[in-house]
Formats: structure tokens, sequence, C-alpha cells
């Protein structure tokens, strides 16, 4: 069955082309509307703090719904079955996760124009150091993102076209679209394509369960499956599998919360009340994503049984494949499924493009390499180098280092080094900038050093590992430096709230 | 802008989030246990999506009621 093709060829040409041309379409709607973009920071990452309920709430959910939600989450329940319930879980804790720091946040960002989630370190700890190694730590977790998204692209248009449009030819296509509507309208186009993409991406996961389910089966059928064949999937999980479940969900509470792309976010809303009901959707969407797609996962254990690995990722095409060759009806619903993932990989990918050139234009460039650049100049560094960044990427996406899993961990482990600079420094008027570079240094250099030799002791994830003494570091520190009286009056003024 | 409330300030929510994220693992039943299978769902499994939807409550809760400012404009009408 995988070896045949249901459809793909000029339909497959179709959806792609008229995909690109509606994102180009908004693309130059929202430039011809709004000419002086690109001259101020704000109007062009912020989208001039101006996002509705609506827009704000859409693209909060596309952004951090990628294509790895659907691509690679459905081959990851196919693995290890029920257990990636916690998928669902996961992405509630995020919402826990800016319970933390998203109110405090959100107040400080109008009263001091934050535009980066640098720009916070930088007023917090006005030190260089902090600043800088944070900037950094981002950009790599936002490129590990920007890469992950790559990789999605490849495998899911290979998965759905069966190679028929070529593999290059579609990476290459989606990243030239996005980087042109991106380039014309910065947030605003990037928060208004997403709208559009995130409504694909929903009903492109609905039609996908529906179509597994009338063709493949119900649960109840794949249970029975599974309690014959794959029982390890259906029980409770092994003791060593939830302890790695724990330090995921940690893991995940701390760092998909603090993603750079998804803070900057909360930095566009228009207002509190438009932040806050965002969020409040934000908190129910898991169920009818990742949950979704999770039955599709547990639906392929039975439908296509024993893939390998590598076989597994595939798992969206093979299944979408076979439900297009059973009727003209979910033939068409399977192109608008197509559609959907493209949708949900490159409403993520541009978001996180957009967020990388902003750390590079205006934390970097404009902040330490030129502080004398005008804004203008500093959204133009910093669109060259996404171009650059992207190019870089998509020679590694050619050859995809691992499973998309896999990748997905690695991006946290550096990322959740930034948490307690972060998300202390809202709160703790004592905390110690010295301390906290240093925790975040060492933190960085020993989640690095055992995630390369691979050591993970009692199943816990190294980057938690490398947090947890970048916060002793930093308490310690804090307890045992004190900061002098004018340093105290200068965060007082800052946190003081 | 002053806070109000202000979620992480509020203890009691804290306690909540922690109980149910210790729910939330099935560690406390029994290792490779899934019966009785309920719509195809193994028992666990009920019990790991009741947890996430109180999860989802919570947070909505803490939200509505726990996050205010004074500069809170949810007394206006959303102007858009």
């Amino acid at each position: 069955m995988t070896g045949e093709l249901a459809f793909g060829g000029w339909s497959g040409v179709l959806i792609m082309v008229v995909y690109g041309l509606i994102m180009l379409a908004i693309g130059l709607v929202t430039y011809f509307k709004n000419k002086n973009i690109r001259e101020s920071n704000q109007e062009y990452y912020l989208g001039g703090r101006g996002l509705g309920v609506m827009v704000l709430f859409f693209t909060f959910y596309a952004t951090q719904y990628s294509g790895n939600t659907i691509i690679g989450y459905a081959p990851q329940g196919y693995r290890i079955g029920f257990e990636w319930l916690q998928s669902i879980t996961f992405m509630i804790l995020v919402m826990v996760g800016y319970l933390l720091f998203a109110p405090r946040l959100y107040v400080l960002s109008r009263k001091f124009n934050f535009i980066t989630p640098s720009d916070w370190l930088a007023k917090r700890f006005r030190s260089k150091s902090i600043t800088i190694l944070g900037s950094l730590l981002m950009l790599y977790g936002l490129g590990n993102y920007l890469l992950e998204q790559l990789v999605a692209v490849g495998q899911g248009v290979s998965g759905l076209t069966g190679g028929t449009v070529p593999y290059q030819l579609c990476v290459i296509f989606f990243i030239v679209i996005m980087l042109i509507y991106s380039w014309l309208g910065g947030m605003r186009s990037v928060a208004y394509t997403d709208t559009m993409q995130g409504i694909a991406l929903l009903f492109g996961v609905f039609i996908l369960v529906i179509g597994s389910i009338i063709y493949f089966g119900g649960l109840p059928s794949t249970a029975d499956y599974m309690a014959a064949f794959t029982p390890d999937k259906l029980g409770v999980p092994e003791t060593s599998g939830i302890v790695g479940w724990f330090s995921m969900l940690v893991l995940v509470l701390i760092g998909a919360s603090i993603y750079p792309h998804a803070i900057q976010r909360i930095f566009s809303a228009k207002s509190e009340k438009t932040l806050k009901n965002s969020l409040i959707g934000m908190a129910w969407m898991p169920f009818v994503t990742t949950g979704v797609i999770l039955l599709v996962g547990i639906i392929g254990i039975s439908a296509f049984p024993d893939l390998g690995e590598m076989e597994s990722e595939k798992l969206v095409g093979m299944m979408a494949n076979a439900i297009a060759s059973e009727n003209i009806f979910f033939y068409w619903a399977m192109i608008l499924l197509f559609g959907g993932i493209i949708a949900a990989i490159i409403s993520t990918a541009d978001s996180v493009l957009l967020t990388f050139s902003s750390v590079i234009s205006k934390d970097l460039y404009g902040r330490y390499i030129n502080p004398k650049a005008t804004e203008h100049k500093q959204i133009f560094v910093g669109k060259i180098t996404g171009i650059i960044a992207t190019g870089v990427l998509l020679i590694i996406a050619w050859y995809p280092p691992a499973t998309l899993y896999e990748i997905f961990v690695l991006k946290f482990e550096l990322l959740v080094q930034i948490a307690p600079a972060f998300i202390l420094g809202l709160y703790w008027k004592q905390l110690h900038s010295k301390s906290v570079f240093v925790g975040m240094l060492v933190g960085t250099i020993l989640a690095t050093a055992m995630t390369f030799a691979n050591i993970t002791p009692f199943g816990i994830f190294s980057g938690l590992w490398g947090l947890f003494v970048n916060l002793i570091i930093c308490v310690i520190g804090s307890l045992l430096f004190n900061i002098s009286k004018v340093e105290e009056k200068e965060t007082d003024k800052v946190i003081g709230l | 802008m002053k806070f109000i409330k202000e979620p992480i300030k509020n203890g009691k929510l804290w306690i909540v989030f922690g109980v149910l994220f210790l729910l939330s693992v099935p560690w406390y039943l029994p290792e490779g246990s899934y019966k009785p299978l309920i719509l195809g769902i193994p028992y666990w499994g009920w019990i790991v999506l009741l947890v996430s939807l109180a999860f989802s409550a919570t947070i909505t809760y803490a939200i509505k009621y726990l996050w205010i400012t004074e500069g809170d404009d949810s007394n206006y009408k959303e102007d858009e």
C-alpha cells in the first residue's frame, strides 16, 4: 500500500501553487496597507502591538503547533502507543509555564517597549554578557526549530506525494514564499497568514482522523489488535518510561513557554484582555490537536504494523495516501490536509524566522555591533541574516541528522538555560547578575556535554541536569553575594510593580 | 500598572497544579495494566485525559480570576 500513489502530480502542484499565491496575496495586501512597516522595529517585529484576540490566538496556535505536531507526533504515538498521551499534557503545561511569567512580562513590555525577549534580559540585568549569551541560546533554539520545520516539509511532501513533486523543489518553493511575505509585511503578514494557516491546520487534522476511523477502523478494533500483538503500547508504561515522561513534562513546562517567538507574541497583544482571552483559548487546543493526532498514530499501529523507526516517520503520508484512494471526497479532503500540513510547518517557520531576525538585528547588531544604525537598517540586516540562516539550515535539512522527535528534544536542552534569568529575574530583586551569567554558562556547557555524550542519569534529560545546576548557581550565588544599593534601586525601578 | 491579583502569588493555585502534575503521569497504577478498555482507550488513559481537562479548567480559572491588574481592560468591550 505504501508504494501506491493515490494522489500527487498535478493536484499536488495545484494545491501548492494556490496555497503559495494566497500567502503572497496576504503579504502584498499587508504591505500596501502599511507602507511604513519597515521603518520601525515595533511595526515590523510586533505588528505595531495591535494584534486582536482572533489573530493573536491563531498566531499563538500556528506558532506553537508546528508541522512536527502532525508529521512527528503521529509516528511517536505509533511507536510508544498510549504513553504519548503526554503530548496532550505537555501542551497544556506550556500554558502553566506562561502563568509563571506572562502577566508580569506583558506589563513590563508595555512599560519599557520591549521588542525582543533579550530586551527584557538587557533591561533587567544591564549585563552585556547575559544579554549576548541569552541571545545566542535563543538563536540556537530558534535555528533548531527552523531546521525541524524544513525537515518536516521534506518528509511531509515526500510522504504525501510519493515523490511526485520533488522534495527539493517543494522545500525551496515554500521557503521563498515565506521569505517574500515576511519581508513584505513583518509580524502583520506573519500573524495574518498564521490565522489562515491555523484554520487549515485544524481542518486538516480533523479530516485525517475522520478518514482514519472510517477506513482503518476506530479505536476499539485497534485496541484489540494492540492487546493481541503490542500490549506494551496499551498498558501503563514501565517505570523507566514514566521517569522520562516526568522529565519531558518539566522540560516542556519551562522550555516551550519561553520560546522566544511565543514571547514576542505576548509583546504583540493589543491589550491585556486580548492576551488573556487568547491564552484561555490555547489552554484547550491540545485536546483537539495533539489528542486527535495521537488517535491517528494509534490507528496506524493496526493499519501499518511493524514499521521501522525511520519508516514510521512517514506514517501520516502513508495513511493519507491510503485514505485518498478510497473515494473522490477523501481524495480532495486529503489534498486539503496536504495544505494543512504545509500550513502548520510554514506558519511556525515564519514566526521563528521573524524572531530569529529580530534577535540578530536588534539585540546583536543594533545593540552591540552598530548601535548608531537606524531601525530601517537594523531590519534590513535582520532580513539578510534570516535569509543566510535559512540557506544554511536548508543544506542541513537535505540530510536530516535524526528523527524529528530527537531534534525536538535537543533544542530544549539549551533553550531552558535562559529560564532562571528570565523568570526569577521578574520577581527576585536580589538576583545577582554575575551568578546568573555563570549559572547560564555552566548549565549550557553541562547540557551540551551530556547531550553529546548521551548521558541521561535516571532517565532525566541532560537539559534538566544543566538547568538544575544553573539554578543552584543562580540561587546560591545570589544568597552569597549581595547586590549593591545602586543596583537594588535600579532593579526596583524595573520590577517594583 | 499594579497587580491586584497575580497567578504566581496564589499558593493554592500552585498546590492544585502540583497535584494535577503528579496525577498526570500514571506512576501510581500497576505497570502494564490496561483493562477495562473504554471506547478503545485503556482505563489509565481516561484518567490522564481527565487530569488534563482539570488542568485546562484550572488554567482558564487562573487567567480569568487570578490575573488582574489596575490597567486591566476586561470591563471594557473589545474594540476590534
